[in-house]
């Protein structure tokens, strides 16, 4: 499938930049309510305790005065306020650019994640974590490392709105492609429709992943089009991938298609738990605020 | 194989198909195009999924247009033959040569109405089943053959010529018609050639020599229907020839009518069949016959002659299911009176012993009515007071000269049809005759021959003669006028370039009657005398019938013109100019000019024919100028009868039998006849085909239970 490309400095590119970082603020800041404390230990002005120094640790933070009273080597350690290094995976393959032909100004499962991925951005840079994005298809199309500068909101709208919807998911591949490149520790937000015919090694990757201590938060999102068919006549359906054409009355196989999707649906919501997954299903008509919000409970209580 | 429709006008109803066909359309939704992202998740559905709307609905489709097509296909009345070799649907412009019989075996009663009626009601449907553009012609197969209708596509043709029509009173002649219709087959103006033949297949009309020929060159399949089935009742018999006399040198004046009545059924005795003599409308006599089984049986009736008017009649049978051949016409020319006049050349006081007593006495035994000859006795010396043209024979007995210039008479009286008898005897002066009568007699007297004492008198000869005077004497009659002694004559020499015929002779070769023709008149030498003083003959019982035949030959009333018996359709010849016949019905026809003669062709019916001619010039030539304008209704007065002829129909057209298939194969080897009864035929099938309005209804309901089933199940 030919990718289109778009400038990044394009008009319409910074006008979704704007759009959607307001959104993401707006979002933000009725959400917010403080930060959340970090259950590693760093680099900070406030005193935690000492450790025993082990190579490899950084010696301009030995005790020095420590060495001398006790002719041991103690390492210094700050209780830090943040070190999360968070990474939003954002599948930008051609289902996602999946736009409802119904009337009614829905917006499409790519806007939402963009606003989705965003907001999570803002939220994170806010509490002083680090973000960045990766956005694929098939492959990774592009990564914005993770860095915790208010600054760097900036660059990752910047790769939101560049995202053009296109290309064939391969989501196994792509996390099987990360594996080495996140950091060990730290959050991996994924954001996908999960439509994927080429994906069988995909919970595999992700034990791996969460075996490397990564903790990984999947949203899956949908349109409710594709939850209910609720087109009527005869329609010939054209793949946003790869899939040929299927002409179909829907009313045939609405009921099996529905039977088919939500049986998808309740296994990644029984084995994701299981991997150490946390998955949050979402239709683009739930309010952000909602997912959002769900998600930030769902922090809390962890942390707690 | 074939497939034929006997209603073809359902087969409108395909045109039904487009109600499934428009509902089908207007309950399509139209197809929509949407790009979707789960379309490997559609697949997997549909895989799984039973129902399949869009195929039933085209499966939906296909039925009803299947039950609509097949109930039009069945009202139509398919009938489907393996045998045939036609298209496969029958259909497409056609040639078609229709042989019509229409022969008198084709007026056979067929219930209501006659085989023909059927015939020809066939003929008409066939002709209104032709698909458009087909042409068609129609050929009578009636002797002689003739094409009714040359090609053409104007249907209603045949309609106006047929209707009305009946069958005719002629005989078959299939191989004739045949042979007319494949000329017409190979000038069709269409490739697809087909000859239908409607006909009673009677045997008669098989025996033909134009059938080889025609057979080998036809170019198209021959379709007989034969009608021979639709025949009510039978023919039982059949008048096949009637004969008529006059009783002769009896008190009365009686007609004698011998009928032969054959019997057709070969099988069957008839008894007591009544026969009935007609003359014109009066009913003579009837009677009652016994027939033995394909037997013959003769009827004679009787019944007195009452004037000399010619007489017309017919001995009928009683009527069955062939009336054409229970009637045979006959018509009878009586004798006419024959104003004679005896030219008395040796007058005597004494009665009988006058050269013409026992002439006189012949020619008019008890009176004029009986003998239908008036003689009149004259010596020379009153013959100046007669006038020649009062009479239609002059006998001239024993004449020894005539006034100054009167043979230039006779010569007239002769040219112009007169009838010259002369008899010699002992006042003849040879010299005279020689020098005078020149132009009358074609020979010269020589020299008078006698026989005394002891010698053998003169004998006839009259063995093997077939003179049309001697033609009623019986053997033994003739034996003794062999006997009769003549003792004196004359010999003669032929006049050079002159025509003339011995009729009769001596044995020793000498002529005994001497005829001649000379204009429209005849001249008869007869050269001994009249009287007893040469010969014994006057006094012999064959003295009179012999006289009274000469008389009547050489007026040309005996055994004349006339007495012709033609079939239907023969043609009738003459040689005189000027002549028209009168048909049964009336009309007036001229004779046609034909070689050397005159013919008549329109004998059409059976009857009695009337021969007039017209002799006088201008009213000829006038009349055959009014001929060629309209027909004419009235002969002038001028015209005089000439006589008679009857036409009857050909009986062999009544013997029983029909033609069979199989021998119709082994005559004509090679060809494949499509034999059909009318029925058949009238419903457009083959004998041989399968109606399939019944298979086709019950695969519709078929059809229509599996719509239905499927409908509900939607």
């Amino acid at each position: 499938m030919q990718e289109k490309t778009q400038s990044p400095y394009s008009p319409e590119v910074l006008s979704r930049i704007a759009s959607l970082k307001i959104r993401a603020l707006n979002l933000v800041e009725g959400l917010l309510s403080g930060q959340h404390r970090s259950r590693h230990k760093g680099s900070s002005v406030e005193f935690a305790e000492y450790k025993d120094y082990t190579p490899g640790d950084e010696i301009r933070h030995i005790d020095w005065k420590v060495v001398g009273k006790t002719d041991k080597y103690h390492v210094k350690q700050f209780e830090q306020s943040t070190n999360l290094k968070a990474t939003i995976l954002l599948d930008a393959s051609g289902s996602m650019g999946y736009v409802s032909p119904e009337p009614g100004g829905r917006p499409s499962k790519m806007d939402y994640a963009r606003t989705l991925a965003a907001s999570l951005s803002c939220l994170l840079l806010k509490q002083f974590d680090a973000v960045g994005l990766t956005v694929f298809n098939d492959r990774v199309v592009n990564h914005i490392p993770p860095r915790s500068k208010a600054s760097h909101l900036q660059h990752i709208l910047h790769g939101l709105a560049a995202i053009e919807p296109a290309g064939v998911t391969r989501l196994g591949d792509v996390i099987g492609g990360l594996v080495e490149r996140l950091p060990s520790r730290g959050l991996l937000i994924l954001v996908s429709d999960l439509f994927s015919a080429h994906d069988e090694d995909l919970e595999k990757h992700l034990k791996l992943l969460c075996s490397r201590g990564l903790e990984v938060i999947l949203f899956h999102l949908l349109d409710p089009d594709e939850i209910t068919l609720p087109f009527d006549g005869d329609i010939l359906f054209e793949s946003l991938e790869d899939d040929p054409p299927v002409g179909v009355d829907p009313e045939d196989i609405r009921e099996e298609y529905q039977k088919l999707l939500m049986r998808q649906i309740e296994t990644w919501k029984r084995d994701m738990p299981g991997l150490g997954v946390d998955y949050v299903f979402l239709e683009t008509t739930t309010p952000l605020e909602q997912g959002l919000s769900y998600y930030l409970l769902k922090r809390n209580s962890l942390i707690k | 194989m074939s497939l034929n429709f006997l209603s073809p006008v359902y087969l409108f109803g395909l045109l039904g198909l487009a109600v499934p066909v428009l509902i089908h359309l207007l309950t399509r939704r139209q197809q929509k195009k949407i790009r979707f992202s789960a379309v490997h998740l559609l697949l997997q559905s549909q895989k799984r999924s039973v129902r399949r709307s869009a195929p039933n609905r085209l499966l939906l489709l296909l039925v009803r247009c299947l039950a609509v097509a097949l109930l039009s296909l069945a009202l139509a009345s398919p009938i489907f033959s393996l045998s045939g070799d036609d298209d496969l649907l029958g259909a497409g412009p056609r040639a078609v040569a229709f042989v019509l019989d229409d022969s008198y075996s084709m007026s056979w009663q067929a219930g209501e109405g006659t085989v023909f009626q059927r015939a020809v009601e066939t003929l008409l449907g066939e002709v209104a089943a032709l698909p458009g553009g087909s042409a068609y012609s129609i050929v009578l197969a009636s002797s002689p053959a003739r094409v009714l209708l040359d090609w053409t596509g104007d249907k209603a043709q045949a309609e106006k010529l047929l209707k009305s029509a009946g069958a005719s009173h002629r005989a078959t002649r299939i191989d004739e018609a045949l042979a007319k219709a494949v000329g017409l087959l190979e000038a069709a103006p269409l490739k697809k050639r087909r000859l239908h033949l409607l006909s009673d297949m009677d045997q008669n009309g098989w025996t033909g020599e134009q059938f080889p020929e025609a057979m080998d060159r036809i170019p198209a399949r021959v379709k007989l229907i034969d009608f021979s089935g639709l025949r009510t009742g039978g023919n039982r018999a059949a008048v096949s020839a009637v004969e008529v006399s006059q009783e002769f040198l009896t008190h009365s004046r009686v007609v004698r009518v011998k009928a032969r009545v054959v019997n057709l059924a070969d099988n069957e005795p008839i008894s007591r069949l009544p026969i009935q003599l007609w003359t014109g409308k009066k009913k003579q006599a009837e009677g009652f016959i016994d027939l033995a089984p394909g037997g013959e049986a003769e009827k004679t009736f009787s019944f007195p002659l009452e004037g000399s008017e010619p007489i017309d009649g017919r001995v009928t049978l009683q009527a069955d299911s062939l009336t054409a051949d229970n009637a045979r016409f006959f018509t009878f020319q009586p004798d006419q009176n024959i104003r004679v006049l005896v030219v008395d050349g040796d007058p005597k006081t004494v009665a009988h012993q006058s050269e013409t007593f026992y002439l006189e006495t012949a020619l008019n035994p008890f009176s004029v009515s009986l003998s239908n000859i008036d003689p009149t006795v004259s010596t020379l010396s009153e013959l100046a007071d007669r006038n020649l043209f009062d009479y239609s024979v002059i006998l001239l007995c024993n004449v020894r000269e005539f006034p100054v210039g009167y043979e230039l008479e006779l010569e007239k009286f002769v040219m112009q049809g007169g009838a010259l008898f002369i008899s010699l005897g002992d006042q003849v002066a040879p010299k005279y005759y020689n020098e005078r009568l020149g132009n009358l007699l074609p020979v010269t007297l020589d020299a008078l021959q006698q026989t005394g004492g002891g010698d053998e008198p003169f004998h006839l000869n009259l063995a093997g003669n077939a003179h049309p005077v001697l033609a009623i004497f019986t053997k033994k009659e003739i034996g003794e006028m062999e006997d009769i002694r003549f003792h004196s004559l004359y010999t003669v020499s032929p006049r050079e370039g002159a025509a003339m015929e011995t009729a009769m002779r001596f044995k020793n070769g000498f002529p005994a009657v001497i005829e001649s023709s000379l204009g429209r008149g005849k001249v008869i030498l007869y050269p001994t005398s009249i009287d007893r003083d040469w010969n014994g003959f006057p006094i012999q019982p064959t003295f009179l019938p012999w006289v009274q035949r000469w008389i009547k030959y050489s007026a040309r009333s005996l055994e004349s013109l006339l007495r012709q018996d033609l079939l239907v359709g023969a043609p009738f010849q003459w040689s005189e100019d000027s002549s028209w016949v009168q048909t049964p019905g009336g009309r007036l026809h001229p004779l046609s000019p034909e070689n050397d003669g005159f013919t008549f062709q329109e004998t059409h019916a059976p009857g009695v024919y009337r021969l007039y001619r017209v002799t006088e010039e201008k009213e000829a030539q006038a009349l055959a100028a009014q001929a060629a304008k309209r027909p004419v209704l009235q002969l002038p007065a001028a015209a005089r009868p000439r006589g008679a002829f009857t036409v009857n129909v050909d009986l062999r057209e009544s013997a029983p039998g029909k033609i069979d298939p199989e021998d119709l194969k082994e005559r004509f080897p090679g060809f494949s006849f499509e034999w059909t009864s009318p029925e058949d035929s009238e419903r457009g099938a083959q004998a041989q085909g399968f109606p399939l309005a019944t298979p086709l209804l019950l695969l519709m309901a078929g059809f229509l239970l599996f719509e239905g089933w499927m409908v509900r199940r939607e």
